[in-house]
Parts: C-alpha cells; sequence; structure tokens
C-alpha cells in the first residue's frame, strides 16, 4: 500500500447555516469523545460571519473557539451524491470532553470515511471469494450460501468444537449481539475468541475475583482523587483526553508503573508525582512489596478493612454451592492461589520472601526508597487524612503476569481502601470502548480444554487451530494472526490449513466453491472467511477463501458505551461503499441460509432494541432505556439520538419517571431504595461482585510465574534485549486508518523501536536507521488442552512433557535512539503491519487464565540501513517524545 | 477524476527552492504561496481564488542569534497571527540563510488554539512547546508536525525568503488556528 503525501492547506469550507448537523462519538480508543458531525451538498458553503455558518461564530474564532482543521474536512457521498464533511468535536460538550478537547486521533476523524478518490477507496466493496490464488467478485447470495453449505457440513460431521469464529469485542451493540445469538445461542461453539486474547478469558481476572468489575470508575473519580496509581499505560498517549481532561486539571499526584518514560510520566514527576521505572514482568513484586510495607508500618485502611474486605466466614460464603466447576470459583479456593482473610493475608505476606524489599528491588530494578515513597503516598503514610488513592491499569500490567499482576494490584488497592467510594476506585482505563452485548453465555462445558482437576476452562483458539481442529473460522473485524503471538508461525500454520491445501475451488461458480471447500474440510483443512473494511495483509490478501465487506464507523446506526459506561448514538451519516453491510447483517444472513430462526432484523434498531433485553443486570443495561422509548412509541435508537453526546452512564435506571445513569459501581456512598419497573439492582452497584458483598484478598505467589520469567529473560551476553510494546498516541491500531490519512502517515509512515544511546551506541544504530529484530527462541504451546495435576500448571511441566516447540519471529523497525528506554530494554509499537510486534512475543499463555502474556518479547538487534525518513523531512520526527523544555 | 490543483510558478521559491519541479518544491507549495482554491477530490474545484500572501520584510538575518526569537504578526496584524522566527543552529526544512537553520512559525497550538509562548521555542533540540494547554510539543526542524500530542495539524510554518540581508515572511504552509482562509484578511 502507496503511503499517501501530505499536503497542508490554508483554507477550509464551513458548514453553512443550514448543514446537517449529527451527534456521533469516537470510533477509537476508550475515552469516547463527542463529536458533531456536519454535512451539505457540494456546490455552496458557510461564510465566515457568525449568521452565515452553522457554528453561529464570526471568523477568525479565538481561544478554544470552534475551528475546523483540514485535516477535520472531506468529501462523502450521502445518498449517492457527493457532500462536504466536517467532524469536529462537540464543544458544547459538558462529560467526557468538555469544550471540545480532543486527541490526534478522534480529531482526524473526517480522513476515516470513504470518499471514492482519496486514500480511503480501497475500502472493500463486494463479497470476494478466492480462485485461483486471486479474489474473485461474487454476489451476497452466493458468498453467503457457500458458508452455510460448508458450515452444515462441518457441524454434522465435526461437531460445533470445529466450527469457529474470531472477532473484535467492541464494534457496536448491534454487530456483538448479532454476533454471539450466532455462536453462543443458535451454534454454542466454544471454538471463540476475541480479537486480544485467544480464548474468552477474562483479561483482568485476578482484579475481579477480588469483587472489583473493571470498568467501575467515572472519569470524574480521576479528578477527584489526591494520587493516582497508573500500572502498565501512559493515559497521555492513549486515553488521551481522559489524561488531558480529567488528570491534568486534577490536584493529583501521579505514580506511574511503566518501564519506559513517556510525556505522562515527565508531566507526573514535573507536578511532584513518582516513576516507578520498572522491569518487565515484574509488577507483581511490587505490588506485594508496597502492600508489605504499609502493612509493616501500620498504614493499611483498617476502617475499610473492617467494614469491607471478607472475613473467612463471608469468603466461604457462596463457595460451598456446587462442584466448584467454575475458572473463577477454581482460582479462589484452590491451591497456592485463593483468597484469605485480612489477618490471613496479612500473615502469608509478612513471611513471604519475593514480598520483600529486597527482592523486590533486586527483579523490579525499582530502588527501595522509591518503594517505600510511594507507599507512603498511596497510603496516606499514617497521617491524619488518608490519601485518596485511585488504581487505574492497563495492558502493560496484565498482558503480562496475568493473573499475579492483577490479584497483587487489587490486594494493594484493598488494603489502601480503594474500590467502592469517589476519588477512591480500581478502574481498567479501557483500550476499546465497550461494545459488547452476549446475546447468550460461552458454553463453556463444551469446551475440550480443562484445568487441573478437570476444571473446564474456555478454550484456546490460536492452540486449537493449530492443533488442526478447527474446519471453518469466520473471522470479523480484526488482523487475527498480527495481533496474536508467534504471529508468523499462526499465520504460517493457517497457510497450510488453507492456501497450500490441494483442494482449492476451480471457479467462482457456488457449486464448483461448496465442492472444493467441503473436500478440504474432509482432507483435514480449515475453510477461511474474513469480513472486514479494508485488505489485511496476510489475512483477506493471501489467506481467506471468502471476503466480506463491512461497512464502518458512519455509515450504520451503532450504540456503544466508553470507559465510563456512557451509552451513545454513532449516527450513520453517509453512505457504506459498494455492497458493504453491517456486519450483524452478514450474520443474520448466514443464520437464516442455515435454518435458524430470529434474525429476522429489519434495520440497526431492531437489533438495538432485542440486545436490551440481553443487557439486563449487567454492567451494561440499557434495558429502561428502550423500555421507555417503547412505551412512548419511540425507537430506542431515537430516543438515545436525543441524549446527543451526553448519552446516559450504564446501568441505566429507571426512578420516578425518569431515566437515572450510574456514575460509578460498587458506589457505597450511593443511596438506592426499591428497584422501579425495569430497573435491576445488582449487588455490586453498592457492594463489591461477590457473594458477601465484601472485597477478597487474593494471594498471588511468584513461583507460578519464576519458572517461565526465569526461562524468558533475555540474556545480554547473548545480545538479547527485553522487547516491550504499546500504543502510541498518533496511531489507532493496526494503522488500518492512519496510514490512509496522509497527516498521520506523514507522522509515522513505518514501525519504529526505541533504543538507549548506550545500546544504539554499540550497534551503530542512528535515529532513522532501520533495525532488524529477531528471536529465534520464541516459545510456543502445543497440546496440553487437560491438565490433571496440580503441577500441570506450570511452564517447567509443559516444556517437560514435550508441549512447547521453538519458533521464529522477525520483524523490521526504525529506531528511536532516546533515554526514555532504560538500557537492555527496546519498546515498540505493537501491531503496525506489516511488521507486528507479537511476531517475536511467545505463545505459552497464563495457565490460570488463558491470557497471552504479549509484552514479555525478547529479541536480537542487527543495523540494516537507513530508512528514507532519516533524511527526509516530511516525515517521522525523531525528536524526544517526553520533552517538557 | 482529480483535477489538478494549478501550481503557479513561484518566481521568489526559485532562488532559495532549486529548480522549478522539484519534489521538495511541490511539497511545500502544493498549497501554493499563489493558492487556487481547494481540490475536492475527484469532484471538481469548489471555487477558484486568486489571492496573494502579503510579503513583509521580518527582520535581518545579521541581527539574528542562535535561539534568540523575534517576534512578529503575519500575514495579519491579527493575535492569532503571533509569529515566531528563531536561528536554530541546525539545518531544518524550509530554513533560510546559509545555514539553512532560520525559521518561523506561527505561535498558535493548533489543537485548541493556546499561546505558545517565544520562551517555549527551543533552537535546541528544535521544539516548539509543550504548548502549555495540553502539552504537545513540535518538530520545528521537520515543518512543525507533531512530535507528541494532540494537534490536527502541525504547527503551520511561516514561509521565508532571503533578499541579501533582509528577510521577508511570504506565506504560511498550513491554516493559523481560528481562520476557515489564511488569505482572508480579519475586518478589524
Amino acid at each position: 500500500m502507496e503511503l499517501p503525501i501530505y499536503e497542508r492547506k490554508d483554507r477550509v469550507p464551513l458548514p453553512p447555516k443550514d448543514a446537517r448537523v449529527q451527534t456521533t462519538a469516537c470510533a477509537y480508543c476508550a475515552v469516547g469523545c463527542g463529536y458533531k458531525v456536519y454535512t451539505w451538498p457540494v456546490g455552496t458553503e458557510g461564510g465566515p460571519t457568525a449568521k452565515e455558518n452553522a457554528f453561529g461564530a464570526d471568523f477568525p474564532t479565538g481561544f478554544e473557539g470552534v475551528w475546523v482543521s483540514p485535516n477535520q474536512y472531506t468529501v462523502v457521498l450521502v445518498g449517492g451524491k457527493p457532500h462536504h464533511c466536517v467532524v469536529v468535536p462537540d464543544s458544547d460538550a459538558t462529560v467526557v470532553n468538555p469544550g471540545g478537547n480532543h486527541s490526534i486521533r478522534g480529531g482526524t476523524l473526517a480522513l476515516k470515511c470513504y470518499t471514492p478518490t482519496g486514500p480511503t477507496k480501497d475500502r472493500l466493496q463486494f463479497p470476494q471469494v478466492r480462485v485461483g490464488g486471486k479474489l474473485v467478485r461474487v454476489s451476497w447470495d452466493t458468498a453467503i450460501d457457500v458458508m452455510a453449505a460448508v458450515s452444515k457440513h462441518v457441524l454434522a460431521k465435526y461437531g460445533e468444537a470445529a466450527w469457529g469464529m474470531k472477532t473484535y469485542s467492541y464494534e457496536f451493540f448491534e454487530n456483538t449481539y448479532a454476533i454471539t445469538k450466532l455462536a453462543f445461542d443458535s451454534i454454542k461453539t466454544p471454538a471463540f475468541a476475541v480479537h486480544d486474547k485467544p480464548s474468552m478469558s477474562n483479561d483482568t481476572a485476578g482484579v475481579d475475583d477480588a469483587g472489583i468489575v473493571t470498568f467501575s470508575a467515572a472519569y470524574e473519580d480521576f479528578k477527584a482523587a489526591s494520587v493516582l496509581f497508573i500500572s502498565g499505560t501512559d493515559p497521555y498517549e492513549s486515553k488521551t483526553v481522559v489524561f488531558t481532561e480529567w488528570m491534568m486539571r486534577s490536584k493529583a499526584k501521579m505514580i506511574f508503573v511503566v518501564p519506559r518514560r513517556t510525556m505522562g510520566v515527565a508531566y507526573a514527576e514535573s507536578k511532584g508525582g513518582l516513576f516507578l521505572q520498572i522491569i518487565p514482568g515484574t509488577d507483581a513484586l511490587l505490588h506485594m512489596a508496597l502492600s508489605r510495607v504499609i502493612l509493616e508500618k501500620g498504614w493499611e485502611d483498617k476502617a475499610f478493612i473492617e467494614a469491607w474486605v471478607a472475613n473467612a466466614w463471608e469468603i466461604d460464603s457462596g463457595f460451598g454451592r456446587g462442584s466448584r466447576n467454575t475458572p473463577w470459583q477454581w482460582r479462589t479456593t484452590w491451591g497456592d492461589i485463593g483468597a484469605v482473610d485480612f489477618a490471613g493475608y496479612k500473615k502469608w505476606l509478612l513471611a513471604y520472601e519475593p514480598a520483600s524489599l529486597d527482592f523486590a528491588a533486586r527483579e523490579t530494578g525499582i530502588p527501595k526508597e522509591k518503594i517505600i515513597e510511594a507507599a507512603k503516598l498511596l497510603s496516606g503514610g499514617g497521617a491524619g487524612e488518608r490519601a485518596r488513592a485511585t488504581f487505574l491499569f492497563e495492558k502493560g500490567n496484565y498482558w503480562s503476569n496475568n493473573y499475579l499482576n492483577t490479584a497483587s494490584m487489587a490486594s494493594l488497592a484493598l488494603l489502601c481502601g480503594s474500590g467502592n467510594r469517589p476519588g477512591r476506585m480500581v478502574s481498567r482505563l479501557g483500550g476499546h470502548q465497550r461494545g459488547w452485548i452476549g446475546a447468550a453465555p460461552y458454553p463453556r462445558e463444551k469446551s475440550p480444554e480443562r484445568l487441573p482437576g478437570r476444571r473446564k476452562v474456555e478454550l484456546d483458539l490460536d492452540r486449537w487451530v493449530e492443533k488442526g481442529e478447527v474446519r471453518f473460522l469466520w473471522v470479523i473485524g480484526t488482523t487475527w494472526t498480527g495481533a496474536m503471538t508467534a504471529s508468523q508461525e499462526l499465520a504460517r500454520t493457517v497457510r497450510k490449513l488453507t492456501v497450500e491445501s490441494k483442494h482449492q475451488p476451480a471457479s467462482a461458480k457456488q457449486d464448483d466453491l461448496i465442492d472444493a471447500l467441503v473436500k478440504r474440510v474432509d482432507a483435514g483443512g480449515m475453510v477461511l472467511v474474513d469480513s472486514d473494511i479494508y485488505p489485511v495483509n496476510p489475512l483477506n490478501t493471501e489467506l481467506a477463501d471468502i471476503v466480506l465487506p463491512a461497512a464502518a464507523w458512519g455509515e450504520h446506526d451503532g450504540a456503544r458505551c466508553n470507559g465510563e459506561r456512557r451509552l451513545r448514538l454513532y449516527a450513520k451519516f453517509y453512505d457504506a461503499p459498494g455492497e458493504a453491510k453491517p456486519d450483524w447483517w452478514a450474520v443474520a444472513k448466514l443464520a437464516k441460509a442455515m435454518g435458524f430462526t430470529g434474525y429476522d432484523w429489519a434495520d440497526d434498531n431492531a437489533v438495538f432494541e432485542e440486545a436490551a433485553r440481553f443487557s439486563r443486570g449487567d454492567m451494561l443495561d440499557y434495558y429502561p432505556l428502550v423500555w421507555k422509548a417503547k412505551k412512548e412509541g419511540k425507537k430506542g435508537h431515537e430516543a438515545l439520538r436525543d441524549m446527543g453526546t451526553t448519552g446516559i452512564q450504564c446501568p441505566v435506571r429507571y426512578e420516578d419517571g425518569k431515566l437515572v445513569g450510574t456514575a460509578r459501581l460498587h458506589d457505597s456512598t450511593l443511596k438506592l431504595s426499591d428497584p422501579e419497573g425495569p430497573t435491576t439492582h445488582a449487588k455490586w452497584l453498592t457492594a463489591f461482585n461477590t457473594h458477601s458483598g465484601k472485597a477478597l484478598l487474593i494471594k498471588s505467589p511468584w513461583e507460578l510465574f519464576a519458572d517461565f520469567y526465569a526461562r524468558i529473560k533475555p540474556d545480554s551476553k547473548k545480545g538479547e534485549f527485553w522487547l516491550t510494546c504499546g500504543r502510541i498516541n498518533e496511531t489507532w491500531q493496526s494503522g488500518f486508518d492512519d496510514l490512509r490519512k496522509p497527516y498521520m502517515a506523514a507522522r509515522w509512515p513505518g514501525n519504529f523501536v526505541e533504543i538507549h544511546p548506550d545500546d544504539a551506541k554499540a550497534y551503530k544504530v542512528e535515529s532513522g536507521d532501520v533495525v532488524r529484530l529477531t528471536n529465534d527462541d520464541v516459545l510456543i504451546q502445543t497440546g496440553g488442552f487437560n491438565r490433571v495435576e496440580a503441577e500441570e500448571i506450570k511452564f517447567s511441566w509443559l516444556e517437560k512433557e514435550g508441549h512447547i516447540r521453538i519458533g521464529k519471529g522477525q520483524i523490521e523497525a526504525i529506531a528511536m535512539v532516546t533515554p526514555a528506554v532504560p538500557p537492555g530494554v527496546l519498546f515498540t509499537y505493537f501491531l503496525f503491519p506489516p511488521n507486528p510486534f507479537n511476531a517475536l512475543a511467545h505463545r505459552v499463555a497464563d495457565p490460570i487464565t488463558n491470557n497471552y502474556r504479549y509484552k514479555l518479547a525478547k529479541a536480537k538487534m542487527a543495523r540494516v540501513g537507513e530508512s528514507p525518513y532519516k533524511k527526509d523531512r516530511r516525515f517521522m520526527s525523531f525528536q524526544r517524545r517526553d520533552f517538557v523544555g | 477524476m482529480t483535477e489538478p490543483l494549478p501550481l503557479a510558478a513561484e518566481p521568489e521559491c526559485e532562488r532559495h527552492c532549486g529548480p522549478a519541479g522539484s519534489d521538495r518544491r511541490h511539497f511545500l507549495f502544493a498549497a501554493g504561496a499563489t493558492l487556487v482554491g481547494l481540490t475536492i477530490p475527484g469532484l471538481g474545484v469548489a471555487q477558484a481564488k486568486v489571492a496573494a500572501y502579503p510579503r513583509k520584510k521580518v527582520g535581518l538575518l545579521s541581527k539574528l542569534k542562535k535561539g534568540e526569537a523575534v517576534e512578529f504578526r503575519y500575514p495579519w496584524d491579527h493575535a492569532n497571527c503571533n509569529t515566531v522566527l528563531l536561528k536554530l543552529g541546525q539545518e531544518a526544512a524550509g530554513g533560510v540563510g546559509p545555514d539553512k537553520d532560520v525559521v518561523a512559525f506561527n505561535g498558535l497550538c493548533p489543537h485548541m488554539g493556546w499561546d505558545i509562548p517565544a520562551k517555549k521555542f527551543f533552537a535546541v533540540p528544535g521544539i516548539a512547546g509543550p504548548c502549555p494547554g495540553h502539552w504537545t510539543t513540535f518538530d520545528l526542524t521537520r515543518y512543525g508536525m507533531v512530535v507528541s500530542g494532540h494537534a490536527t495539524q502541525g504547527l503551520p510554518q511561516v514561509l521565508l525568503e532571503l533578499d541579501g540581508d533582509d528577510i521577508f515572511a511570504t506565506g504560511v504552509l498550513g491554516l493559523i488556528f481560528g481562520f476557515h482562509d489564511n488569505k482572508a484578511e480579519p475586518k478589524e
């Protein structure tokens, strides 16, 4: 794909007074800023005086005034006719991004839109099938009928576990509801995973097991806190407006726990905060050391612990039921992990060697004095007034030592009295927005995978595909291989199962397609379908048998929540290209072709209204909104549209004839009377999410991770580096939009790697040079689906039993020499095509939760040559990103 | 069908920019010191408006000291047109002078229109910022592109030309915050 060239404009058309204006929210990060979209037919323009433009403003405007940047403008087709289109942050917003604050990502949303002659012109427009190695256009009917025939054959002959789906978890309620209806209700397959993990596991089980729902905070809690513990993320980079609006305006001191110095870190230090620069993988040790310091000094929140931490009887309450067969029951009662009361936790921790300051300081690389200082800040240090500490975390924390990092952090937060009141919360900050409504629960009872003791666990789809057990897979809206660990190895396996099979269709005729694909299935191969908005290398450019075009943001009415559970309508404002359709439509068409009933939705709203019933009692409950709309003779979507960019925070309650939002969960200060009408009062509205309503302290023994950690630690004598990854402010996900926005492509035309000056010097690397990063020691788990005895949870057992093979990964990236990373650690972007970091990451899931430890890869480095951007000043700045003057 | 955006030959440009037709010149002047309307991709030119940026003398090359800002307003006498000229001491995109290190940029952050004061224009390392509003930084050696931050456009670069010792401002690359058209002179 050619990089578009950025040309600066010095003029932008203004919307006239009668331009159509619609509200939406951002397509990108969890924050979910509110935006306004102005469309009007090409041929007219507004003018710079207040009575001539839709803003009612005189241009030039002033400080923080309404303004249209040239990168907020495009031309789209509405009803087939070209329209000017301006997408700007809502300057009238009072929530999320008050006054029209925005990030560079959402700020350039207009450039995302399909326009027939711009860089977005390569949108997928028609269904295609692969014949003779090339993609050939077919009708929707043909594509779906082929999928239905193959699916019916696979289900009849090989069972549900041979029919799989790999989809996003966030791209609007209407789509995820339809997807889960097909996968979990109609077909009941356990071979299902969402975009960022190999199984339907719980990302943050350690926090959830403590009784804390991970999107419990409101953004205003960040402002109300006096100290923010920010683990595994820099929100300046990837949750930008949460940082610039709700954290910068707060008086809170920030404690950052990340491996490298970014702008957020620099800001925090400038305001008296702390930078705990951590060696990758060691967060659990830091958390335990902090907890131990607090306990040794008596700084814990005794009143909170007394009132809100479960005692021994309360821990057991409810656990005595049934067979202890669910993962969370198993985790919280079994073996070395498991919940204890406060006295038990204190006794364990104070005697636990890895939680000592010496051990922790040595392994984490964080000096003892800093650990003590952080403990003091978080607790208040025994002073009269306790700190109001809010604990926030993201994937640097949990895509690492997944269970133990989250469990130990939750325990730390509870000792500080956080989790259930304004300004003192525990919450994920989010990556994507919250767009999942499940039509049915994941059928775990059908999973062929088991934990020790034969307890069922959600199936690892990647490993199941590698084993050759998946005969049909429908991927929707994710790059899959690039997003999973050992990416190149996985892609190789998928290639063998699909394009390297000798069974390939002779033509695009329906009979030829079905004949060849069924033969392939029976020969042990796989049929791969991919729904996306763009060509994706290699998933649909080279591998998929059937490629379906999806409608994107702005091309259908959609609803979802942001990181503080705020529900908005994302309006349709322009035409989808060609025959692209929303994914719910494609799912419904397949379901009907397979003979399932209940998929007769006339439009986006019909799905939204049906899905409402399935949101009842959950975190994103919006059922009262639909219930009230129907009482008033309105469509659900219209009622939501009327709420503009403010929307309403879920769970939605109906009180006194009005809809009321819920600011935060576990809110001990919230006074509720009896639930009215369609309202559901879940326990976790005002208490923790456990049987007793009290929180659990979960132990986090380092030994469960130590053998894997020892195996993967880089050996600097062999020239090995820690290679870790993350997001960057100016890129979203795989850059599928950014590489088509000339302004953004100029900033990041290729993947980068941050290298410390000492390391760069040793390898004769300068900023702008291309380096090759290789890992010939990518650990890949095979098999191990049935674990029986306790020791089988350990990595050393997997190795001993021959369940680990060694693979390779290699990528290239453009060097950025900076002291922001420490020596011995390299940092790169996580998903930049065609060089995904994940190619070098090990595929050995956390045995307790089946989540990947993405952040802990290893690499050797070699200089390749110069990139064009070293000297071409139109592209890519190599200045320090943490410069504060 | 895309109608090509007419590029007027710019005589002053050739003095410091090199021969006509070079890629660099096309990039610098894609929106032109002499602008011709706005091309809507594939759908025709919305308006053809020929107008010229004023040519304004803003300083003397011999008086410049590395790192010492020279402030003026360009293209109009309006607060949004505050401009900072700086001798960086390192070669920069669009830089004039024997060392190609004299550049000038508009002082309003294109994120939300906060003022980036002149003292936050650093010749070393060649960064403007962090903007006091939300801490965006800009690379003064690479056309004012965002280093780290939120602006949906780089810091607008004021184009300079040398005539002997005289420094002239001759155009602006990028739309100034608050304006809808750089060449629309504000009423007051």
